[in-house]
């Protein structure tokens, strides 16, 4: 593959080559160094050192994971084993396998964080992970899916229908407990007290508290990446923006990022503030979003009740500001489709100063609650170290004292220049996450107003159009946390594999461990408190 | 023919049958033996029956005088108020019991065990149970007492070839045993200044007795007796052993034998030697609400369902015997119109429970039948394939659960009256005490009720969470008679308490001195203003309210339980269950004439079954007893203390666990309090002893020497 | 502790008073763009162009709008070179072009509707808005609408998303589960015609292809007000559009 141009600063080089050298040591013969880019790459040429490398990555080096790529090339598959080095910035391991070979060993024991891309691989590709404790029934449903289809290779058409509505009624869950009186409550995947995404959880128990409780997820499963390839750059936005509504401009954004590191452009710098100011505005609709959801699982009705009123005042912005209530329809490759007059920004301003307000009091009267916070407090906890093993991203890693931010970590936008803190907690618990969100839209709106005002005057965007084939990374903290969208478009300019990975995605692994051990009914608030979107999951 | 003569004949041919009934089952092989023993058992189940009657409204008490055995006394047999009525109850669950279990072998064991056996102990036993409830001294008592605790270990060890439940055999013989022991001290001690040892001489002599003899007596024989009623601390033998018999013989141990723990306390503590003060009854009503309260929680936690139905009947047993504590208590204090409350509430709580726990018990042994395992988180559904067995299982749980119309309504609901009485007492100690176990038995029965809405449904609804084979054509779909006949015997003891109070009186009334039905039952049919039995006013107002409804139809005194208070207060508690049930069905009848008039009528459909949305709601989906009694494992879990959690994880590593394990280890409260110490205690002491063995002559000899110094040491100082 | 009661008072009624007084706080509805006549065929079939789903279609110089289709893109509307006209108006519903017997609920659910909803593939958007209608601005509960979980007590199947593969049967079944009459309602463009994701091996491409709807909601997503335009439909206290087009030929 040929490299992207080099668009950062030397200052990550050189950390990025201190991992190198270490890997080279250490796995002398195993690792070779790939073409570098953006993305620090070494190749690993002997394959069984693979989770070796991983495991050195993930636990001594201090990288996180950050997701697997997986794609089918003409004579050979290319795996990419993503990792985000600590103040460095983008790290894989690349391994190319011959196309007959689908067998591989398995990371996920060493670094648990893996278990789902493996997992996710296996179902779209048919690639098998040796020693993985438990692959199949994952995207592909048993119950629905045939065995062996794999959606994501090349010879899959997906015009063709390949289930007839068949369900196999016989399927039985995989059940972890063996007692004479467990049994395991059935929730979903309609469900949820009237409104809910679809998520099937099989909360397996012997009376009063939940033993395991691993979620079945896919069930908005709709295939953005296998119908994203073939199409042109545009529609493929259209996609990155409508499969999580609720995240969209991060994603979007993420995905422009990519498409615009690939082109080699770089955007105005007015549109970079814009879509700063967009980001961070759904940022705080989306945290605001969040408490409600926590207010309501807690049945504090007026607190839920207000929060809303704060979510649905947001909403009503957004629409006014931009004229979509979800900020649909702005971002492009190159820029934002549109521009903003004072008298725009003004309203926004004074919109926004009237919801931090409304929550600074919000927090402030839930802090005075204490049936309020004895559904919180000590329920749902995720120590720091379980936090670090599952990989945990966003305000939920960051109330169990994960302090990765993409805006700090890898800097994109203009988010080095402008003052904000990113809040952390160590305890873990419901009430974590709750100050967390709190705080981190209290510091959106802090990033708002500084953005504004360092708007100047210009153009909002710039042309970008692919002038060769080529792959690309492209990153944003959205509001759940850490989205990376890697592209990559052939010559004519068409996507020709697209991934998403999502910080749902990765939450919604380690969600268990906060569930497990912990009574029934706290189960819909530890749900509410990860505030976590199947739908992005599940792409 | 005199009444008298009657009874008296009554039971000599009583006996002769069960001879005949014994010898012929015994002879005869294979299931003629079995039909041999139903038919005989059937007559004389009815035999007892009518004695007991005659004797009851008659009022005769005719004595029969056996054989003057040398040295011990004239052996006889006397059958007063108190024995007619134990009598009657026993009568009354033998005959379906008995045709229960000729019904049960014939179908589960052809072959397997003799048959002979089961019927020749069976008689043998009924024969024994008779001779204890009409014994007159106490030589007949404690012979036929012993026949009837070694006769239970044999029936208990009937299936001799599941060792594990024949050792539940061995502890029950051995309990019973110890509890013989401290009942013959009982009555040695009772009988230290008596002629003779024959009830009414002991009864003479009691007078003479120390307190403290008193107290040793009393003791003795709550202890002796408690081991087969079942109190804590001495019945950590009953779940065992409950759960080891065979389903064709525990509803006889746990309807007749059980209650002989009562009538021996009633008998001999009650009757014979009874004390002054309330020190006695506070310790009976201390211990029976104790043991009530732990045998529900004990019950509600269970999922073995012979076992949990053993466990309450430890709490029933508990209740019977706190009503009685109660009684004592407030004769003692003077106050005889709240004992014979008390008494009558201990007595019909007594047959209540007879009814109930052998229909329950008899639905246990058709359930296990069915579907192989007693098992509550195994079983559900049977509702749908066993549709007989469930209606009446379900009023068998109504009625333990104290639902009205049913018969245990009445009686936990006089129980817990009789203690609310207490405030006529004097001394506020014995007032925050009542308080207390009134307290503990409301618990109790709040358990009770989530106990078994818990057996019920998760045997008989909800889905089939075991795997046994579902046989349509079964014998055991059809109702047997004797199911029906104790759930009718459930209703009518519920509807018609007014009539079941008179007939207790007539052990009540010699007891507590003051009588029963004219405390309990006003007659409002018999009683006009010119006949004056009660006040004018009164009566006016109850006749407004209904009460003289019936009158012409039902014969009796009336139809309400009411106690009356003084002028104050003339009504202190009032129910009727009779009017409640005939109010209710009208209700439901006019409900129904209505809704079906003015609705119109919608098709049903029916669809599957709503799961959120999965292809099938599967077993393992479905709640367990495990779970739904999870909560009362938690809140109380100072008292169950389980042991050992063991939990051990099958891991890749911590992220993937693809096997939990759980075992809980809980050792029974009355175990760990009581049997086990004492068990160690004895061992430790034997260790002890066992020191002395050590074979060296030289020691022994000296061991000799020394007794022998010690002994002339003894008389040369005495 | 916070004195929650006097802090709700305080707030005082913030709902909306439509139906009976229309709404018109700003940013209620991003507005939806109307069929528009051109100077030129040319120009219209520039607008045809702009439109990735293919919800204009031109017939000489009218840009008609197949609103069913319509994803909020905003291409036809900021900076295009044939813009649409846009109107921010929220009465949306429409009964489905091939529905001949539509019919709403009895009178008997005029003022008490239950309704299950059902995430079938949904982007989280049409759900959200669906949320944001128990909050107090929009308060579907003075109007005797009830979201219930069960279906056995609904009486309207809101479907939201283009019906992922594995949420085929859910959905039936939930259709299943409802007693009669029933209503069903697609929610949002996906559910109309498969929004973005269209028909494929892994989305039914909207609910018409398993149950028969009886209102199409469009927008991508509907606003809450929209929403409520079409639940209020169901029971026949407002009036649903025909059809959204003005012409009767649709492009596929």
């Amino acid at each position: 593959m040929s490299a992207a141009r080099v668009l950062d600063s030397t200052v990550e080089r050189a950390n990025l080559e201190t991992i190198t050298v270490a890997l080279r040591e250490r796995f002398h013969g195993a690792v070779s160094i790939a073409e570098s880019g953006v993305v620090g790459s070494v190749s690993c040429e002997n394959l069984p050192a693979l989770p070796a490398i991983c495991r050195f990555l993930f636990w001594e080096a201090g990288c996180s994971f950050g997701g697997l790529i997986v794609e089918e090339q003409k004579d050979h598959w290319d795996l990419r084993y993503l990792f985000l080095a600590p103040q460095a910035g983008w790290f894989e391991v690349l391994v190319k396998l011959p196309l007959e070979v689908t067998s591989i060993p398995s990371i996920s024991p060493e670094v648990h964080a893996a278990d789902w891309h493996e997992r996710e691989a296996e179902d779209l590709f048919g690639l098998q992970f040796e020693k993985h404790p438990r692959l199949g029934d994952f995207i592909l449903h048993d119950q629905t899916w045939a065995e062996g289809l794999a959606p994501l290779r090349k010879n899959f058409d997906i015009t063709k229908v390949h289930v007839n509505g068949q369900t196999n009624m016989d399927w039985r869950p995989l059940l972890v407990v063996r007692d004479p009186g467990a049994f395991a409550m059935p929730v979903g995947p309609v469900y949820e007290g009237g409104i809910g995404e679809s998520v099937h959880f099989m909360l397996e128990t012997v009376g009063e508290d939940v033993l395991r409780a691993v979620p079945r997820l896919f069930f908005n499963f709709r295939g953005v990446e296998k119908i994203a390839e073939g199409k042109n750059v545009g529609d493929v936005l259209l996609l990155a923006e409508r499969f999580a509504a609720k995240s969209s401009f991060a994603h979007s954004w993420a995905f422009c990022n990519a498409v615009e590191r690939l082109c080699g452009v770089a955007i105005p710098l007015r549109a970079t503030h814009l879509r700063i100011i967009l980001g961070e505005l759904e940022r705080v609709r989306h945290h605001t979003g969040a408490i409600t959801g926590i207010c309501e699982s807690t049945a504090l009705t007026v607190s839920a009740s207000q929060a809303a009123i704060i979510e649905e005042k947001l909403l009503r912005i957004s629409c006014s500001f931009t004229g979509h209530r979800y900020l649909f329809g702005l971002n492009t490759p190159g820029g934002l489709r549109r521009d903003f007059t004072k008298q725009d920004f003004d309203n926004l301003l004074s919109g926004i100063s009237e919801a931090t307000d409304q929550l600074q009091i919000l927090e402030e009267r839930l802090s005075f609650t204490s049936s309020f916070l004895d559904r919180l407090e000590q329920v749902g906890v995720v120590d720091p170290k379980s936090a670090r093993d599952l990989n945990l991203v966003g305000p939920v890693g960051r109330a169990s004292g994960r302090c990765h931010d993409l805006r700090r970590e890898c800097p994109y936008g203009a988010y080095e220049e402008l003052a904000f803190d990113v809040p952390r907690e160590t305890e873990g618990d419901g009430y974590a996450r709750l100050r967390i969100l709190f705080q981190e839209a209290h510091q959106s709106a802090r990033l708002i107003r500084q953005a504004i005002n360092r708007l100047e005057a210009g153009p909002v965007c710039a042309v970008c159009r692919p002038q060769h084939a080529g792959a690309a990374l492209g990153w944003v903290e959205a509001p759940i946390g850490a989205a990376i969208h890697w592209i990559r478009l052939d010559e004519s300019g068409l996507v020709q594999r697209y991934r998403a990975i999502t910080p749902s995605f990765n939450n919604w692994m380690g969600f268990h461990a906060a569930v497990e051990d912990f009574a029934f009914q706290d189960f819909p608030i530890i749900l509410a408190t990860f505030g976590l979107s199947a739908t992005e999951c599940d792409r | 023919m005199t009444e008298a003569d009657l009874i008296r004949s009554g039971i000599l041919l009583f006996f002769v049958l069960c001879g005949c009934g014994l010898a012929l089952s015994g002879a005869i092989q294979g299931r003629n033996s079995l039909r041999i023993m139903a038919v005989f058992s059937t007559i004389c189940s009815g035999l007892m029956m009518l004695v007991a009657a005659v004797s009851l409204i008659s009022g005769e008490s005719p004595l029969l005088q056996l054989w003057d055995l040398q040295g011990f006394g004239r052996l006889s047999l006397q059958l007063d108020g108190l024995s007619s009525i134990f009598l009657f109850v026993s009568g009354l669950v033998y005959l379906p019991a008995s045709l229960f279990g000729a019904h049960y072998l014939a179908k589960r064991f052809e072959g397997r065990y003799p048959a002979q056996r089961f019927g020749v102990l069976h008689f043998a036993l009924m024969a024994s149970v008779v001779l204890i409830l009409t014994s007159s001294d106490a030589y007949s008592f404690l012979i036929s007492w012993e026949c009837m605790s070694i006769l239970c270990y044999f029936l208990v060890n009937y299936e001799q070839t599941r060792t594990m439940d024949t050792r539940a055999g061995y502890v029950m013989l051995a309990m019973s045993e110890a509890g013989f022991l401290c009942i013959v001290l009982a009555f040695l001690v009772a009988g230290k200044m008596a002629s003779d040892f024959s009830f009414p001489a002991l009864a003479m002599a009691a007078t003479q007795l120390s307190t403290g003899e008193v107290w040793a007596v009393f003791l003795l024989g709550f202890l002796g007796f408690g081991v087969k009623a079942g109190l804590v601390p001495v019945n950590f033998w009953l779940p065992r052993c409950y759960t080891a018999a065979p389903a064709a013989f525990v509803p006889v141990l746990a309807g007749v034998t059980l209650n002989l723990g009562v009538y021996g306390i009633l008998r001999l503590n009650a009757g014979l030697v009874p004390g002054h003060g309330v020190g006695m009854g506070l310790f009976a009503l201390i211990t029976g609400s104790i043991s009530a309260l732990v045998g529900i929680l004990y019950a509600t936690t269970e999922n073995d369902m012979k076992t949990m139905l053993a466990h309450s009947s430890i709490e029933n047993a508990g209740i019977i015997v706190a009503g009685i504590g109660a009684s004592l208590i407030f004769r003692n204090s003077g106050f005889a119109v709240p004992a014979a409350i008390a008494l009558t509430a201990a007595l019909y709580h007594m047959t209540n429970h007879s009814v109930y726990k052998t229909l329950l018990f008899q639905g246990a042994g058709e359930i296990e039948a069915a579907t192989g395992t007693r098992q509550m988180d195994r079983l559900g559904g049977l509702a749908r394939s066993l549709p007989g067995l469930s209606v009446v299982f379900l009023v068998a749980c109504l009625a333990i659960s104290a639902v009205p119309p049913f018969n245990g309504f009445v009686s936990e609901w006089l129980t817990l009256q009789s203690l609310l009485r207490s405030a006529v007492l004097s001394s506020s100690i014995v007032k925050i005490l009542f308080a207390l176990c009134g307290a503990m038995l409301a618990l109790t029965a709040a358990l009770a009720v989530t106990c078994f809405v818990k057996t019920y449904a998760m045997s008989f609804l909800g889905i089939k969470r075991g795997s046994w084979r579902e046989n349509s054509n079964d014998n055991l779909r059809r109702l047997h008679f004797s199911s029906i006949y104790l759930a009718l015997a459930c209703l009518l003891l519920g509807i018609l308490p007014t009539f079941v109070i008179p007939v207790l009186n007539r052990a009540v009334e010699p007891m507590a001195g003051a009588s029963a039905t004219s405390s309990l039952v006003p007659p409002f049919f018999s009683a006009t203003t010119a006949n004056q039995q009660l006040p004018a006013a009164f009566l006016e107002d109850f006749h407004n309210l209904g009460a003289q409804s019936g009158a012409k139809i039902i014969p009796g005194r009336g139809l309400v339980i009411l106690a009356r208070g003084g002028e104050q207060n003339p009504v202190i508690f009032a129910m009727s269950p009779s009017y409640s049930i005939l109010a209710l069905a009208l209700l439901l009848l006019v409900t129904w004439f209505v809704v079906s008039r003015s609705t119109r009528q919608r098709s049903l459909v029916r669809k599957e079954l709503w799961a959120g949305g999965i292809p099938r709601l599967l077993p393992e989906m479905s709640y367990t007893a495990t779970g739904f009694s999870n909560p009362v494992r938690v809140v109380f879990q100072a008292i169950f203390r389980p042991n050992v959690i063991e939990d051990t994880r099958d891991t890749v590593s911590v992220h993937f666990r693809t096997a939990i394990h759980r075992r809980r280890d809980e050792t029974h409260m009355v175990d760990r309090l009581f049997f086990h110490p004492i068990g160690d205690a004895v061992v430790w002491f034997a260790k002890l002893l066992a020191g002395m063995h050590h074979g060296r002559l030289n020691a022994y000899v000296a061991y000799i020497l020394g007794f022998l110094l010690i002994i002339l040491l003894l008389y040369r100082l005495s | 502790m916070s004195f929650w009661f006097w802090h709700g008072l305080r707030k005082g009624v913030q709902s909306s008073r439509y139906p009976r007084v229309m709404e018109t706080a700003p940013g209620v509805s991003p507005g939806r763009p109307i069929p528009t006549t051109f100077r030129s065929p040319s120009e219209a079939e520039q607008a045809v162009a702009e439109c990735p789903v293919g919800a204009i279609v031109a017939h000489a110089n009218l840009a008609d709008v197949v609103l069913g289709r319509c994803i909020h893109c905003q291409r036809c509307h900021f900076g295009a070179p044939s813009a649409l006209e846009w109107r921010n108006d929220y009465e949306w519903t429409a009964i489905p072009e091939d529905e001949e017997n539509y019919a709403p609920l009895p009178t008997a659910y005029r003022r008490s509707l239950h309704v299950i909803v059902v995430d079938a593939g949904d982007c989280g958007a049409c759900l959200h808005e669906v949320k944001q209608l128990n909050n107090p601005l929009y308060n579907i509960h003075r109007l005797g609408i009830f979201f219930t979980p069960t279906p056995r007590a609904a009486d309207v199947l809101l479907v939201v998303g283009p019906v992922s593969e594995n949420m085929r049967v859910p959905l039936l079944k939930t259709y299943e589960a409802m007693p009669t009459p029933k209503r069903v309602l697609a929610v949002g463009a996906c559910a109309i015609s498969g929004g973005v994701f269209g028909r494929s091996a892994m989305s039914a491409g909207g609910v018409s292809s398993l149950l028969r709807v009886d209102l199409e909601v469009p927008g991508d997503p509907p606003p809450p007000l929209v929403i409520l335009h079409g639940l209020l439909s169901v029971t026949g206290r407002t009036t649903p559009v025909k059809n959204l087009s003005s012409s009767v030929v649709r492009s596929e």
